[in-house]
């Protein structure tokens, strides 16, 4: 017999994984990032239809309350998704100082011409 | 035959506007023929407008990055310059621009990359506890004896400057920069330098800083000698 909960987690499930699909379309996520998102997404949808799922792995894990099983993914794929980020992160980091430096080396040159074309006019 | 080398002295500055000039005046007293570059990491002190008028080559850009960041730059530039020997100081003008004749002369040695003016090379009174167990730990890692391992007074070869216009450090880098070279078997040398204090202004190391730099050095001390060594 279906419950409310699992009706709502279904829902719930969908409208996250439409969610991630639409910022895709319009560009506001990027491909790349988004694919840990829709795993996500498809896990909680299939935990939510298939709920004996949850029961075995727990019981697997050698875990008596079965919903503890949910937090447990939910916190190990926020971990994964942050660390991801980080990583993310410092790769900008690197590329801006990277474009900071080659813009200011470039702003000098530039500098430098106008310099010698100055001197070569006078 | 000996190769000429064309030398640059690199200066990387955060809000040294009151010190650039006597540093610069300085350089030029005693070592006329070198180049100087200052590169101006984010000053708001006006320090842009004072390099204009000292008629230095000069970079910078508008927010800080480091001087790791600074000192990358300056030698990607004077490397397409054409200049295979770098000399890096301060510019609080705690260096004395005498002393620069004491790193390039080592520096002309053959098996020499980079030579470091030691502050506390030749000293009886030694650096403080925290600076002392500093260079210990740079000493163990790199197997090398380093007695300064927080000195910004270096004389680079071309084999360093190749290597760290690419790979500089970041942060707050002296630490890092001989794990780094150290790592990538280029060897480091040391002479004796005097120290004086800053010109004027307070250094921008805050306690925030400190303690954020040392954490990087701890990490740094770990990591860096697992690295896989860099092609320059």
């Amino acid at each position: 017999m279906t419950s409310r909960i699992q009706v709502v987690a279904i829902v719930g499930s969908v409208w996250f994984l439409l969610l991630v699909l639409e910022l895709v379309r319009r560009r506001k996520l990027a491909e790349e990032y988004s694919a840990l998102w829709i795993v996500g997404a498809l896990a909680l949808l299939g935990a939510a239809i298939r709920r004996d799922l949850i029961d075995s792995t727990a019981s697997w894990l050698g875990i008596y309350y079965g919903p503890t099983v949910l937090l447990l993914g939910l916190v190990v794929v926020v971990s994964a998704v942050l660390l991801w980020m980080s990583v993310v992160l410092s790769r900008q980091q690197s590329e801006i100082d990277r474009l900071t430096e080659e813009t200011a080396i470039l702003a000098a040159e530039v500098r430098d011409e106008r310099s010698k074309g100055r001197r070569r006019a006078s | 035959m000996k190769v000429v080398r064309r030398i640059l002295t690199l200066i990387p500055a955060h809000n040294e506007a009151a010190n650039l000039p006597a540093v610069v005046a300085e350089l030029r007293h005693r070592r006329a023929d070198l180049e100087i570059l200052v590169v101006d990491d984010g000053s708001t002190d006006g320090t842009t407008d004072v390099l204009e008028r000292l008629g230095v080559r000069w970079l910078g850009w508008s927010r800080r990055r480091g001087v790791g960041s600074a000192v990358r730059a300056g030698l990607r530039y004077g490397s397409r310059l054409g200049f295979g020997v770098v000399v890096r100081l301060d510019a609080d003008g705690q260096h004395d621009a005498a002393d620069i004749e004491r790193l390039l002369a080592r520096l002309a040695d053959d098996d020499v990359d980079a030579v470091l003016g030691s502050r506390y090379a030749d000293q009886d009174a030694g650096p403080r506890f925290l600076k002392r167990a500093l260079a210990s730990v740079v000493s163990a890692v790199t197997r090398r004896r380093v007695t300064d391992a927080t000195s910004g007074f270096w004389a680079l070869g071309p084999r360093a400057v190749a290597l760290l216009a690419r790979h500089h450090p970041r942060g707050y880098p002296e630490p890092e920069l001989h794990l780094f070279l150290s790592r990538n078997g280029l060897n480091v040398e040391e002479v004796p330098v005097g120290s004086r204090a800053r010109l004027s202004g307070r250094s921008s190391l805050t306690a925030t800083r400190l303690f954020a730099a040392a954490a990087r050095v701890l990490l740094a001390v770990i990591i860096v000698p697992l690295r896989a060594r860099v092609d320059s």
